[in-house]
């Protein structure tokens, strides 16, 4: 039984039936990583993060919580309302469909954070705004993208590069930012 | 005799450096008036996962603290002796620490005390095991998984989000609350000064109606926890393990 099936699959229908099979599953795999690889899909598809920069908004406009807490909080309807209110083209633009569509509605836009943390990660924006790094060194240059994606895998042996750099020549502080117990409890 | 020089083989220091400790407690067993307030505070602020009645009796519940009932004499004359809130003592010298093959519970180098880090744990279970005090507690379930116990979805929003939800398989303890020193830390960072004494306080010593937890800087002579732990009526639980335990008990006070 077995070695009539193999026979079969010897012959040149039987080898591109393999080949077909073989190239689907393939596919599959591909397609299947590719799902996962792909951003999340936002409430405003098309947000340009890069025209916001370049009106020249600043980031903790609309993320504030950065320099006061743990998270730098995504903004609500009535934040970009605040502004698009008074542009006429919020009224027309396809683009800005959604955020017109949410405040007639009053229902809030239910943005996707993209660069967070596993829940065992106790992460504070706060102490490293303090010390003097820029939402850029860690988020990439949003001058450039529209949707936000992670520059970098944020993981870690790149928490832990960049503490290391920072504390390098102070015992204290190395011991501070390299200890367990600062980022996992 | 030889003597040898513990400063040239660096076993004085590395005693030194367990002997001294950053932050501690002490429990006074003499006004403690068994109410479990510290039990329930606990249990809200770090999360901790009601396990049900069935897991509870396999003895799976999980607390942080407990209080302790002691009895003395034979019955009739039985006569209850203080109760005694047991938590994790934040040993110097841990016996959990050594045993544990994944370097999950290490000794936090910055804060001093005894640290389980979650996303380290395999659930080995040996540092419960080696633990004289009994303290740690062990994830035998999702607990807090409402996929699988949909009552826990509505409980959701208790969670506080400064400390993990652990999930299945994992040891836990007390931490020393370590997300309010930290949050106490960052805030008198950011105005620019120390930690003053009595500024924060663990969850059990917030909650605690007589005020017989006092949490604080053990390694500051000034702060109210040192100059409690100083009396001669304070005693540690199972000094003679050589745990060095952070806690000082005081019992049998005038």
């Amino acid at each position: 039984m077995i070695q009539k099936a193999f026979k079969w699959l010897m012959q040149p229908l039987g080898l591109a039936a393999v080949l077909i099979v073989a190239l689907a599953v393939f596919s599959l795999v591909v397609w299947g990583i590719a799902q996962t690889q792909k951003p999340p899909e936002q409430p405003v598809p098309q947000f340009p993060h890069q025209l916001h920069v370049s009106f020249g908004v600043q980031c903790l406009y609309c993320h504030p919580g950065a320099v006061r807490g743990p998270s730098p909080g995504l903004p609500t309807v009535s934040k970009c309302w605040g502004c698009h209110q008074q542009i006429a083209k919020t009224q027309t633009s396809v683009k800005l469909a959604p955020l017109k569509a949410a405040h007639d509605s009053g229902t809030p836009l239910q943005w996707v954070p993209v660069a967070q943390v596993p829940d065992f990660v106790q992460f504070n924006h706060r102490p490293h705004v303090a010390a003097g790094l820029n939402c850029e060194n860690c988020h990439g240059d949003l001058s450039k993208v529209d949707i936000y994606e992670n520059p970098q895998v944020m993981n870690m042996g790149w928490c832990l590069a960049c503490h290391k750099e920072k504390s390098a020549g102070n015992p204290e502080l190395y011991i501070k930012l390299t200890d367990c117990g600062t980022c996992h409890y | 005799m030889t003597t040898i020089d513990l400063n040239l083989v660096g076993a004085k220091g590395a005693l030194v450096e367990e002997a001294e400790g950053k932050w501690g407690m002490v429990i006074d067993q003499d006004i403690c008036t068994g109410c479990q307030a510290c039990v329930v505070a606990c249990a809200m602020e770090n999360n901790i996962a009601f396990v049900g009645e069935e897991d509870s009796g396999y003895g799976r519940s999980m607390h942080w603290i407990r209080i302790e009932r002691f009895w003395e004499g034979e019955y009739p004359e039985v006569k209850m002796t203080h109760y005694q809130p047991m938590l994790c003592q934040q040993c110097g010298k841990a016996p959990c620490e050594p045993v544990c093959p994944a370097f999950a519970t290490v000794h936090s180098q910055a804060e001093k005390v005894n640290l389980q880090v979650y996303n380290r744990c395999v659930g080995t279970r040996y540092c419960a095991n080696n633990c004289p005090y009994q303290v740690r507690s062990f994830n035998w379930r999702d607990y807090n998984d409402d996929r699988l116990d949909e009552a826990i979805a509505s409980l959701k929003n208790h969670f506080n989000p400064d400390v993990t939800v652990r999930r299945r398989g994992i040891m836990e303890k007390c931490t020393f609350c370590i997300q309010r020193i930290h949050k106490a830390q960052d805030k008198a960072k950011s105005e620019g000064r120390a930690v003053a004494d009595g500024e924060f306080t663990t969850a059990c010593a917030q909650a605690c109606p007589a005020d017989a937890i006092v949490f604080g800087r053990v390694d500051d002579p000034e702060s109210l926890v040192s100059q409690l732990a100083r009396q001669s009526h304070g005693v540690h639980h199972l000094e003679e393990l050589g745990t060095l335990p952070r806690v000082t008990y005081l019992v049998g006070g005038q």
